[in-house]
């Protein structure tokens, strides 16, 4: 296989893009579909602070590097959750590779917070991933806007996405398919949100990782089994595989001609924002969600 | 004979007569999206030839958690 810009051997196969290219050419395209994502959802512009979510796997680390050789002055975020057999690999890869690098990196340890990821585990009888998300959607938000930083990025990938869209499309979910998208307007007290790996799938994020040379974390979270819809991505993958570029279609298809009715729909019945009493996130309800959770783990230590 | 280290498990296997990565894919029962197939510094398309006494890392590339 010859890539199709240079004709040198390709290393990367694209049948979704029905190509194949050199590392050097597969990097101009893995940014160009970034600088494609930014413009076509006004993601970023050249005078943003951006606060880059890093949990140390392939796709947040090649975030970080694409978006600074795209330019843009990104500082690292990394919530380290106090989780056994995971936690620390993924502290010590992100922590090194930011040092490597010349990276700023902020470190958000919820341990010490009183939210070590096992005890909130052991004290709630819900399932695990929802309250971990919310937490570290939680310490975002407020590391985003204590820093001052206009614009947070995580490293969620077509494949994160199409999946978190069809979970959403078959429970016919009105409130989540108003809010799914690669851009949320800063809102509310929140900072504006970016996903700009959201046209690169896990394979083409994989390959840049590798290319560039990049450590990344590999051990999976002992309570991941069922987490990142798994299944959903399968059938997707099933999907693109008897017709390449299905993935993407479904989803930008989504964003132009799905999510505006949502959005419509929705619009009408939001409830407003206020801080919270606690920590002064913004929140529905006053104290917040993950307020009201550290006072129950403080509160009742040996409950079950 | 070939080696095949598959990652993130780190189990080693060996292979007789496959020379290509499609044929190594094919006994592996991976789908070519889903892995990257390493020599080296290199990643291979499934087209590449594979020779004896080679070194391949097959590395799963979905991530959990
Ligand atoms: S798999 Fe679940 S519990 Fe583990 S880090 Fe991810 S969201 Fe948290
Ligand atoms: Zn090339
Ligand atoms: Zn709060």
């Amino acid at each position: 296989m010859k890539c199709r810009r240079c004709k040198e051997p390709a290393q990367v196969a694209l049948p979704s893009h029905n190509t194949a290219f050199c590392p050097d050419c597969f990097f101009l395209f893995y940014l160009r579909q970034i600088e494609r994502a930014v413009k076509d959802h006004a993601m970023l512009v050249p005078e943003d602070r951006v606060l880059v979510a890093l949990s140390g796997g392939k796709d947040s680390l090649a975030l970080m590097v694409a978006l600074a050789e795209l330019g843009y002055d990104v500082t690292g975020l990394h919530i380290s959750l106090g989780i056994p057999g995971s936690s620390d690999e993924a502290r010590r890869i992100v922590t090194e590779f930011c040092a490597q690098r010349g990276f700023a990196l902020e470190i958000v340890d919820t341990p010490a917070l009183g939210l070590a990821i096992p005890e909130v585990k052991a004290r709630l009888r819900r399932p695990i991933c929802a309250v971990c998300g919310k937490i570290k959607r939680h310490y975002f938000n407020l590391a985003a806007i204590e820093g001052g930083y206009s614009v947070l990025a995580t490293g969620h990938n077509l494949d994160d996405e199409t999946a978190r869209l069809f979970a959403n499309t078959i429970r016919w979910d009105p409130d989540y398919l108003a809010g799914q998208g690669p851009s949320l307007p800063a809102a509310g007290g929140f900072p504006r949100k970016v996903k700009p790996l959201y046209r690169l799938g896990e394979y083409e994020n994989a390959c840049f990782a590798f290319l560039k040379g990049l450590t990344y974390a590999t051990t999976p979270c002992p309570y991941s089994q069922g987490a990142s819809f798994t299944g959903h991505k399968a059938l997707l993958e099933t999907l693109e595989l008897r017709s390449p570029g299905a993935k993407i279609a479904f989803y930008d298809g989504f964003l132009a001609r799905g999510r505006p009715a949502f959005e419509a729909r929705c619009a009408a019945a939001s409830r407003p924002l206020v801080p919270c009493a606690r920590c002064g996130a913004p929140t529905n309800e006053s104290p917040c969600g993950v307020c009201r959770i550290r006072a129950l783990l403080a509160e009742t230590p040996d409950a079950v | 004979m070939i080696t095949v280290v598959r990652e993130p498990e780190g189990r080693e296997q060996t292979f007789e007569h496959v020379h290509t990565v499609h044929k190594l894919l094919n006994k592996l029962g991976a789908r070519p999206g889903a892995v990257l197939v390493i020599r080296g510094a290199e990643l291979l398309t499934q087209d590449r030839r594979i020779e004896d006494g080679e070194l391949i890392i097959v590395r799963k590339v979905r991530s959990s958690g």
